[in-house]
């Protein structure tokens, strides 16, 4: 008899033992509880992720329905872990949902930025061509073989065909007015005063406006849209019989063509 | 001997509770997939105790099998499932997360770019 009960006791321990010696039952069953009440009370929750929410419902109505029995602890305590699982997992999924939507939100935000930065860059683009033009219009003459530019003497050394430094600015002028009205072409010519020979003016006012050209060509301007002349001592503006008029024949004109692109006959 | 029914009644209990399931391998099969599908996601042991408990409780439901002990096999692998799946969808809000603070950080920069044209 004694022998019979301390077996029976002993194999009611190994059953407890073996399915129920995890953390109460009970506490387990509240804390499931408790994550399922707070998933199910969120309209977000169930807007995004109801079949995690069924399933947590499901798993702790079983833990629940389990508990009731005698030694199903185990049971219980697995139940309410997989409830749990489905809230966090739902909560998760959540999550994701309401990000994608922030997502959404925020790329039409980042588009409608982009597409203001961009009319805020044309306009200072704009605003930079009106410049170069009036910087321009205030640096040509209109004469009936177009708009002219008129570079001096004091650009270049005397004999030499170089341009010097001091003609940066208004080089750079010409290539952003070049740049922003790609169609316009421009004819450079050379010309000298009357001293030294016939042929070395020609040559020296055809290197005088050939290495403006280089320039130009070298600041990216195609030099499709490029013609070099050199006139020689030809053309001259002033008299040659003074200093100062001799200073003035020697020089560089730009000339322009108009928007389209017709440039006039060359001299 | 009054005691033998009692004797009997606890062990088919005992049988009823914990060993007459049938091999749960559909379950560990499913448990494999959602281990995979964690992993394909980028989730790793290293940073995810979810998916840390997900591999222990996984090995010992292989463990369970192999003594044919088919219900603490099954709970494991039911368990091990679940912690991978979250696992993994924690891996994808972090990765839904960093997508935003990317867009983020372009607007703040687009803010400012409009904010240095409009002060020139």
């Amino acid at each position: 008899m004694i022998r019979g009960v301390s077996v029976a006791l002993l194999l009611s321990s190994a059953v407890l033992g073996g399915c129920a010696s995890q953390p109460s039952s009970e506490q387990a069953l509240q804390q499931a509880g408790n994550d399922f009440q707070s998933v199910k009370e969120d309209a977000n929750v169930l807007r995004f992720a109801p079949k995690d929410v069924i399933r947590a419902g499901e798993s702790l109505a079983r833990a629940d329905r389990l508990s009731s029995y005698w030694g199903s602890g185990a049971d219980v305590v697995h139940y309410a872990y997989l409830s749990q699982r489905y809230s966090a997992i739902a909560r998760e999924h959540t999550e994701q949902g309401l990000n994608a939507e922030r997502l959404a939100k925020l790329e039409l935000e980042r588009q409608r930025l982009q597409l203001a930065l961009r009319e805020s860059k044309l306009a200072s683009v704009q605003q930079q061509g009106k410049w170069v033009e009036q910087q321009i219009a205030s640096l040509t003459t209109q004469t009936e073989r177009g708009l002219v530019m008129t570079l001096g003497d004091v650009l270049f050394d005397t004999g030499e065909a170089e341009l010097q430094n001091s003609a940066n600015r208004t080089v750079l002028k010409v290539v952003q007015f070049l740049q922003l009205n790609p169609r316009r072409k421009v004819r450079i010519e050379g010309y000298t005063d009357d001293t030294g020979g016939e042929r070395d003016n020609l040559n020296l006012s055809r290197d005088r406006a050939q290495s403006v050209a280089d320039v130009l060509i070298d600041l990216g301007i195609d030099e499709k849209r490029i013609q070099v002349e050199g006139y020689g001592d030809k053309y001259p503006v002033e008299a040659n019989a003074s200093e100062r008029g001799r200073a003035q024949n020697r020089r560089v004109e730009i000339v322009f063509s108009d928007e389209k692109g017709q440039l006039g006959a060359a001299r | 001997m009054t005691l033998r029914p009692l004797f009997a009644a606890l062990a088919v209990v005992a049988l009823a509770g914990c060993a007459t399931d049938p091999a749960p391998t559909e379950q560990m099969r499913l448990t494999q997939q959602a281990l995979e599908q964690a992993n394909a996601v980028g989730a790793n042991t290293d940073e995810s105790p979810e998916l840390k408990l997900a591999e222990e409780k996984f090995a010992r439901a292989q463990g369970n099998m192999a003594d044919q002990s088919y219900k603490h096999a099954r709970m494991r692998a039911e368990q091990a499932e679940l912690d991978a799946r979250l696992a993994e969808a924690k891996v994808l809000t972090g990765k839904s997360q960093e997508q935003l603070n990317v867009v983020n950080t372009r607007i703040a920069r687009l803010r400012k770019q409009l904010q240095l044209g409009e002060a020139q």
